[in-house]
This record gives structure tokens, sequence and C-alpha cells, in this order.
């Protein structure tokens, strides 16, 4: 396999619609992945994402809208046919063949010669550090081995499009970070266009070149992964991605909002604007003895995490703030919290 | 000894513990009358009987037409049974348990009666033929009756479940993802079938070529009434012997030999089965 | 036999009895009554006309119940008789199996004392075997294909399938068969026994390719004959003859038919067999037994019998005087020695090409 080449493969997927009965799937969704961009598609259970994955791979066929990939249109193509490599959550790898022959598989599907396809396989093999392992049968394989071994057949046959559907899931903690980097170094030297799913705001931030978030059957936000994090777009979006304190209040004045339990904060990027707005700031940008924005109240929860303290202040009745900082504070310490004017992000709307 | 091995040389305890009542039962309600049955044929200490059975032309011809025919249902079965077994698999809960219920009704029947119902279908005046005829299919009544046909077709119908019901269960182990993935790596429906599904079935088939071949070894009933008497299988042979002419030793004799063929049997197919699915 | 009658002859065992066994408590002589007994037949209607014409007698008179099973499974009785564990009373048994069974010692002797057959036919007054009906392996026709009186008439015109075309059922078995084949190549009646099997199956070839069907159960050539399967069958009178109670477009020929006796016989070793032999006699009474006939059209043996069958049922049944002179009886003897040998060859002939 040329591993040097940047395929030139993206994918467009426009008003995809899908429902089951009376159940909405997918309700017109579009969006569009630059080739060799990395795209995750983050979303709770329900989401549709998976949906969204299988229209894509051709095992649902959408009720609406079109997919195309290099700018061939693919919607009414049979799986077969579509030339996009997958790695499945359990990784479906076929239990009755070695690993050599599962790799072979796609090879032999597509008539590849058979000295052709040894040599290939060898060398997928050795992509994912797997040499020695052909005879194998996946069942005597470690869970990381075997997800390599469905790496390898998702990307031997040159594929125009990777699918990766949470493939990490079943692996422990320390083998999920190291295979994320892996297949995240893969991807990039094989520049492959890769559609990744998953429902792990973490591994969505680390891998990805852009996020899609996904909620019923819509995306409600897209964009860089700083940018989900720094500048969500909805309320959903805010609080499905990293922790969150929203307050809530109207516009007073051009650098002012009046929270509704009467405190006045000032903030920027307000525009000009009036109504009602919310207000996030995330718990790292919350300080302890802040200049500006100051709140007094009460830790009710004081967690140590390691590299910081997370700290749960009680600032009015039933309003908590979420604070993340060095400093280490004892439960029923009384502190005053706060944030500068520019990390407070303005969500327009009632919401 | 690791923790691991006590662990699993425990649990090989107790499960021989467990099964001591299933291989009492199995002692008292197989082993015995098996060795019983041996020792019949070898009345007085004399192989005649093997002897008479092994030479007499019409006892080594109606075996080998028993395994010919045994042969022929277990793969009309496996025809008829795999695609059914594997449309219910595949399909919705509903479905399934719709096709389960048509599947097993037939085992609340007797065969006997079974066998009857089948003379009222297959017969030249029977419903098929005037069914056939009535639309015009056919000129004169098809031969369906009292011949091999008609043995054939009350056997894969008594049979089938037998087929069915453990190809289903294969079939349903089978994880959708994995024909999903042959698909997606490039095989067209009928390969990922035949690459992936089949082979991981064949256990199951196995098991259903198994039970049908061997129970189709014993039949009597249907081939006595279904093949107007141009049919004849050992276990008619035997039945005559134990029933009408009470020589058991000879009885006993043509039994142990049925007994050895299929256990030759058995084994040839467990061989098959394995070099298959490896 | 009037129930006066009977109840002298108890009273004259008992007497017999009672000067035996001395000190016996029991005053008419009688053993003790068991709470059932078990009568093994063949099942279906005949064990419905059983109990109409014997058992619920039996079980009104003596307060025993009468158990029924079936079927008729001779291999059975060899197991039972085999383990000491013998479960039925009374059986029935095959015709030809008389004399095989006695060989082997399965039965009990049958007490002329209490099982009166003065009124029978010398020769069906078995010292083992009770001789219950008479039944013909006959000849029958689709009246709508033959019209009655231009039906074939013995086996010699059943053979000759120009003159009376269409398919054909015979019994899957050479008993009967054989008999049929040379009567049909011209052998007499009375000359029929040894049978010359070489002749016999060399007959049998002939009518092979027009025979549809090889039937196994008494069921299958009524049935065959009312589908239309077949237009000629051999088969057990009886089964014809309910069949002709139902209006089915079926005759009968008696020419040449093939009578036997249906027999039952108290297994060795059986409970109680002084209720055994007492419901043979209530089996051997006249009346009883034309009840049985009627129901049937399997007569009994006791002579006596033939007054009280109805008049209709009477020319249906194989001892009706027009009947009995056309057929001849099977001999059971013969059989006896033959039996194994000429199934074997039997089968053989089935499978030949």
């Amino acid at each position: 396999m040329a591993a040097q080449e940047v395929r030139d493969a993206d994918l467009r997927v426009d008003g995809v619609a899908k429902r089951y009965g009376a159940v909405v799937a997918l309700g017109g969704v579009s969006l569009s992945v630059a080739a060799g961009e990395f795209l995750t598609i983050l979303g709770p259970s329900g989401s549709g994402k998976t949906t969204l994955l299988k229209v894509v791979a051709g095992f649902e066929f959408p009720d609406a809208g079109r997919v195309t990939v290099g700018g061939a249109d693919i919607t009414d193509v049979s799986p077969a046919k579509r030339n996009i490599g997958m790695v499945f959550q359990n990784y479906a790898l076929f239990p009755h063949m070695s690993v050599a022959r599962n790799i072979a598989f796609p090879l032999q599907m597509r008539g590849v010669p058979k000295s052709e396809i040894d040599r290939r396989v060898i060398q997928a093999m050795a992509l994912v550090e797997l040499q020695g392992y052909g005879e194998r049968l996946p069942s005597q394989l470690s869970g990381g081995q075997q997800q390599r071994v469905a790496l390898a057949r998702a990307v031997v046959f040159d594929p125009t499009l990777l699918l990766l559907d949470e493939p990490f899931g079943a692996l422990d903690r320390k083998l999920r970070e190291s295979m994320q980097l892996e297949v995240r170094r893969l991807q990039r030297r094989l520049g492959l266009t890769t559609v990744f799913i998953t429902h792990d705001q973490e591994e969505a931030l680390v891998l990805s070149d852009r996020i899609a978030v996904m909620d019923g059957g819509a995306i409600r936000q897209i964009g860089a992964p700083d940018e989900i994090y720094d500048r969500p777009a909805d309320d959903f979006v805010a609080q499905f991605i990293g922790e969150s304190n929203l307050l809530v209040g109207e516009i007073a004045a051009p650098d002012r909002v009046v929270l509704d339990g009467g405190t006045s904060v000032t903030v920027r990027g307000l525009d000009g604007g009036h109504g009602r707005v919310r207000l996030l700031v995330r718990p790292e940008k919350m300080a302890i003895d802040s200049a500006t924005n100051r709140f007094t109240g009460t830790i009710v929860e004081a967690v140590y995490l390691g590299e910081a303290h997370k700290l749960r202040v009680k600032v009015a009745e039933g309003v908590e703030l979420l604070v993340r900082g060095h400093r280490a504070v004892p439960t029923g310490a009384r502190v005053t919290v706060g944030f500068a004017p520019e990390d407070a992000h303005v969500i327009r709307g009632a919401g | 000894m690791t923790p691991a091995d006590r662990v699993r040389r425990r649990a090989v305890g107790s499960a021989i513990v467990l099964s001591v009542p299933a291989v009492l039962l199995l002692l008292a309600l197989f082993a015995v009358p098996l060795l019983r049955l041996l020792a019949l044929s070898v009345e007085g200490g004399s192989l005649v009987a093997y002897q008479r059975a092994l030479t007499n032309e019409l006892y080594l011809r109606v075996i080998f037409e028993t395994f010919k025919i045994a042969a022929v249902v277990t793969l009309l079965t496996l025809a008829l049974g795999y695609p059914v077994a594997y449309v219910m698999a595949t399909s919705g809960r509903v479905w399934q348990l719709v096709g389960i219920a048509f599947v097993l009704l037939p085992f609340w029947t007797s065969i006997l009666v079974r066998t009857y119902a089948w003379m009222v279908m297959l017969g030249r005046n029977g419903v098929v033929n005037r069914t056939l005829i009535g639309w015009g299919v056919i000129d004169s009544p098809l031969p369906l009756l009292n011949n091999l046909a008609g043995v054939l077709i009350g056997m894969v119908h008594v049979l089938l479940p037998y087929m069915i019901l453990p190809v289903f269960n294969a079939v349903k182990k089978v994880d959708p993802n994995l024909v999903l993935a042959a698909e997606g790596l490039g095989a067209p429906r009928w390969r990922a079938f035949l690459r992936v599904t089949l082979p991981l079935t064949m256990n199951g088939v196995a098991a259903g070529v198994t039970l049908v071949f061997t129970l189709s070894l014993g039949f009597f009933i249907t081939p006595a009434l279904l093949g107007g008497g141009r049919v004849v299988m050992i276990a008619n042979l035997i039945e005559e012997q134990v029933r009408e002419l009470l020589n058991w030793a000879f009885a006993g004799a043509l039994s142990a030999i049925l007994l050895a063929l299929t256990l030759a049997a058995f084994w040839g197919i467990s061989r098959i089965a394995r070099t298959r699915s490896a | 036999m009037t129930p006066i009658k009977l109840n002298r002859r108890e009273l004259m065992v008992g007497a017999g009895a009672a000067v035996l066994t001395a000190r016996s408590a029991f005053a008419q002589g009688e053993p003790p009554k068991p709470k059932q007994i078990v009568v093994n037949a063949s099942g279906g209607s005949m064990n419905t006309a059983l109990r109409k014409a014997y058992f619920d007698a039996f079980e009104k008179e003596t307060g025993i119940r009468v158990v029924e099973t079936s079927p008729v499974d001779l291999g059975k009785l060899k197991a039972m008789v085999g383990s000491g564990n013998v479960e039925w009373n009374l059986t029935e048994i095959g015709g030809q199996d008389g004399a095989l069974v006695q060989r082997l010692g399965l039965v009990e002797k049958i007490d002329p004392k209490l099982v009166d057959r003065s009124a029978y036919p010398k020769e069906a007054r078995g010292e083992y075997i009770f001789a219950s009906s008479v039944y013909s392996t006959v000849l029958a026709y689709r009246t709508d294909v033959f019209a009655p009186g231009k039906q074939p008439k013995g086996w010699a015109e059943f053979w000759d399938v120009k003159r009376f075309p269409g398919p054909r059922s015979m019994r899957n078995h050479p008993v009967d068969n054989l008999e049929y084949a040379l009567l049909a190549d011209g052998v007499p009646a009375d000359k029929l026994y040894p049978i010359d099997m070489d002749r016999a199956f060399k007959k049998l070839d002939e009518i092979k390719p027009h025979v549809n069907v090889w039937w196994t159960t008494g069921q299958q050539p009524a049935q065959l004959l009312l589908d239309k399967e077949v237009v000629l069958a051999t088969g057990w009178n009886g089964r014809f003859f309910d069949l002709m109670k139902k209006g089915a477009p079926i005759a009968v020929d008696w020419t040449q038919g093939s009578l036997k006796q249906g027999t039952f016989v108290i297994p060795k070793g059986a409970k109680d067999p002084y209720w055994a032999n007492k419901m043979l006699a209530y089996m051997s009474d006249a009346k009883r037994q034309s009840i049985y006939a009627n129901e049937l059209g399997y007569p009994g043996l006791n002579l006596e019998s033939i007054k009280y069958i109805d008049p209709q049922a009477a020319p249906h049944m194989p001892t009706h005087p027009e009947n009995l002179s056309k057929q001849f009886w099977l001999n059971v003897a013969w059989w006896d020695g033959n039996l194994e040998k000429s199934m074997e060859r039997w089968k053989q002939w089935l499978l030949k090409k």
C-alpha cells in the first residue's frame, strides 16, 4: 500500500433522512469531510450517529438525501462496491479465519492475485505491528491485537474512506489511549479520510480534526475541537462536551448582564444585542479570589484529581458553580470565586 | 497449579458430579438394553445370525438401500431446512416465534397420523394431484405415493424439524455484524454467505445432518405405508423378525450391524464437519 | 348357552374345586375376583365390537373391569412371557401364529371345563388356541368399474389384466398370495399344500407390474379402493363390509377367498387364568358372537350363532353357506414351518427389478 499517497476522496452527506416507523433516526443531515480529514461524530446513544454511519457504509438506505465520496454518488451503491473500510465496535473479525486470512479477505473479494495478496497482508500486518501473528485465530489474540487486525483489514485494500464505529469501547483505559494515538498516527500516515463515531467526548477532543455533535437525529454543531469546547453553539453542546457553568440572565448594557439571581456581571461579546442570554464559563476559567464577576459561597464538595482540584461551590439556594484549579480548599470553607469578562461565552436565545 | 487451574479443576470436578444422574439414566435406559441386544444376537455363543445377515443378498441390499435413502433424505432436509432456518433466524422476533411454532407443530401429531395424511395428499386422486390437474399444470397424476418419492416426502416431512432447529440455532449465533463486515469488505451477499455464514453454521449443519441421518436409518412406518411395498428399509426387516417371526437372535444381529454402521457414519460426519469448520 | 346352563356348570365346577381344596373359604369355588383383567386385541373398531359383544356383559355380570389394550404384538407377548411380567390376561394373535406360540411355549391351555366349545367344528377346538371368529382374505372391487356380476371371480381372473384392467393392491406378505398365485396357475384348492414356491413366485411375476400398492395395514386396501387408487384389492372381509355398510361403491367376491381364524390365547404365566377362561366362555356364546359378527362381518365359530345373525348381514359373512363353499382354509401348520423362509424370499422377490 502506498502510505505516502494522500487520497483525494472527500465525503459529502446531503440532507440524509431516515425514519423507522414513527421514529426519526436522521432528520435531514448534511455534512462534509475533507480529503484526509479525521472527523468525529459525537453524540449520546440514540442520537442517530450510528444510523448515519450505516448510511455512509451502505448498510442502511436513506429515505432521502445523497451520499457522495470523491464526487461520486454512492447512495444506491451496495456496500460491497463502496470501497469503504470499516472497523466495527466489536471488530467483527471472522472467528473461523486466521489473522492473515481475515486481512486477505477484502483483497480476495477484489480478485487480487495470490502473490500480491500475500505481500500486502504482510505489509498490513507490519503496519499494525502484528508480524508473526498471521496463523493465529482471532480468539487467540488480546483485545488490542484484535483491534489492530480489524484496522489492518479495513485499510489493506486502499479504501477511499475509513469508518470507525466506537472501536475503543471494549479496551481498558491505558490500552485505549495508546490505541487512539496509534490509529491517529496510522490515519495521518495513510492520509485516509476518516469518520469516527463515539459517545466519549474526551476521545473526540483528542483525536479529531473536526467534531460533529449530534443529538435527536440532527447535527447541533460542527467545528474544530477547541471551537466546540470554547464556543458551543447551544446548551446541549456545552453540557455534552466537558463540564460547564451556565449562568442565565438578561442583557442590561453593551457589556453587562444581570443574572436571574440579581447579580450583575461584566462580559465581552454581547455585540450590542439585547434579550435573554446564557453565559457559559468552563470550570477551569473560574478562579478563587477573581478580580471580576465575584460570587461568594461555601465549598460543598472538593475532589482531588491529581493534576487539579475540582470544587463545587454553593453560591445561592439551588445555584452551584464548578471550579477547577490548583488550590486545595477544604469542604465547608467560605470562598469567593469569579471569572474574567473575556472568559464567558455568550449563548443567545431562551434555550 | 495456578489459582485459575484450581478453579478449572474444581469446575471439572463438579461437572462430573452433576453428570452422574444423567450417566446412570443413560446406562439404565440405553447401555443395558444395548448389551442385552448384543447378547441376544450371539445366542448360544454362535455367530450364525451374523453370518446369515452378512451373506444373504437380501439383507446386504436392504442395508445399502437404507443408507442410500437416509443420505438422500438428509440432503433433502438440508436443502429445504437450511433456507427455512436461515430466514427464521434472520427475521424479526414475531416471525421467529411463528416460524418455530410451525416447525414444532407436527411434533405433537403422531407419526402414524402424519403418514396417513400424506396418503390422502399424495395419492393418484389425492389433493396434490387433483390441484395440479385442476390448474392445468399436469395432465395425468404424478406418481407421488407408493414408491420411493412418497417415502422421501414423508420422511423429509417428519425429519425437517431435526434439521431446522439446530441450523436455526447456529444461524442465530452468527453475529450479524460479521455479515455486514464481509459485505463492507467487498463481498456480495452470496459470497458473504458462503465465506462467513455457512462455515460458521457448519456445527449446526453437522448436528442436523447427524440427527436426520441416524433417525432416517431407523424408519419403518413411513416406508411401509408410503412405499407401497417397494421400499424396504432395514428397520422393516428387524421389526418383522421381532414381532412376527420372533427370531430375536437374528433381529439382534441385524440391529447390531445397523448400530455399527450408524456409529461409523456418525464418526464420518463428525470428521467431515471438523475439517470443514476448521 | 342359556344363563341357566351357565349357572349349573359353574356350580359343578364349584363343587369339584371345593372337593380339591376342602379348607377353601370360597363357597362357590371361584378364585378371588381381581379388580380388572387386561385383554389385548387389534384395536379400533375391533375393540369397540369386542366391548359391545362381550366386555360390557362380562363387566356387568362379574364386576371385574375389562381393560382393553392394542395392538396385537407377538414380540411383546414373547417379551412378557420371557420376563415373567405378563400384563395381559388374554391376547389376540395373528391367525397363522397359533402353531408358533404353541411351539415356543408362550401360551396356557384353555380349560375345557370353563369354556364350552361343543357347538364348534371339531378342528376349531384348539387345546391352547381359542378361535374367536372367522375372517377371510377376499377380493374386493369397485362397483363403478366392474358392475356386479362382471367382476373377476377367482384368482385366474384377477391375474387376467386384459379382461379386468386397472391397478390392483395385494398384501405385502407371502401368506395368501402364494396360494392365490397357485390357484391362478390352475392348482386345485385341495392340492395347494405343500406350496410349490418356485411355481408361485413365477406366477406372481406376472401380476407384479399391475399391483400398485403392496399393503401393510388392514385399513389400506379399503382406503385405496375408496380413493380409487386401485380398482381391485385383496383384503380382510370385515374392512370391506364396513365400507359397504356405509354405502361405498365396493363389493366383495368370495371366490377362492382364504379363510382363517381370529384367535385369542392366554399368555403363559398370566395372572387369574380362571377369569381369562371365563371371558373365553363369554366369547364362545352363540348370541354374543352374533353381535360381534353383525358389527364387523367376522362371525364366530359357534355354529349356533348363525341363527342370530342379522339376515341383512348374513350374506357378508365368510361362513354363510354360499360363501363358505367357494373358499379354502389357509393351512396354518404349513405356514408355521415355512414362514421365515418364504418371507425372506418374498422380500427378495419384491425388491427384484
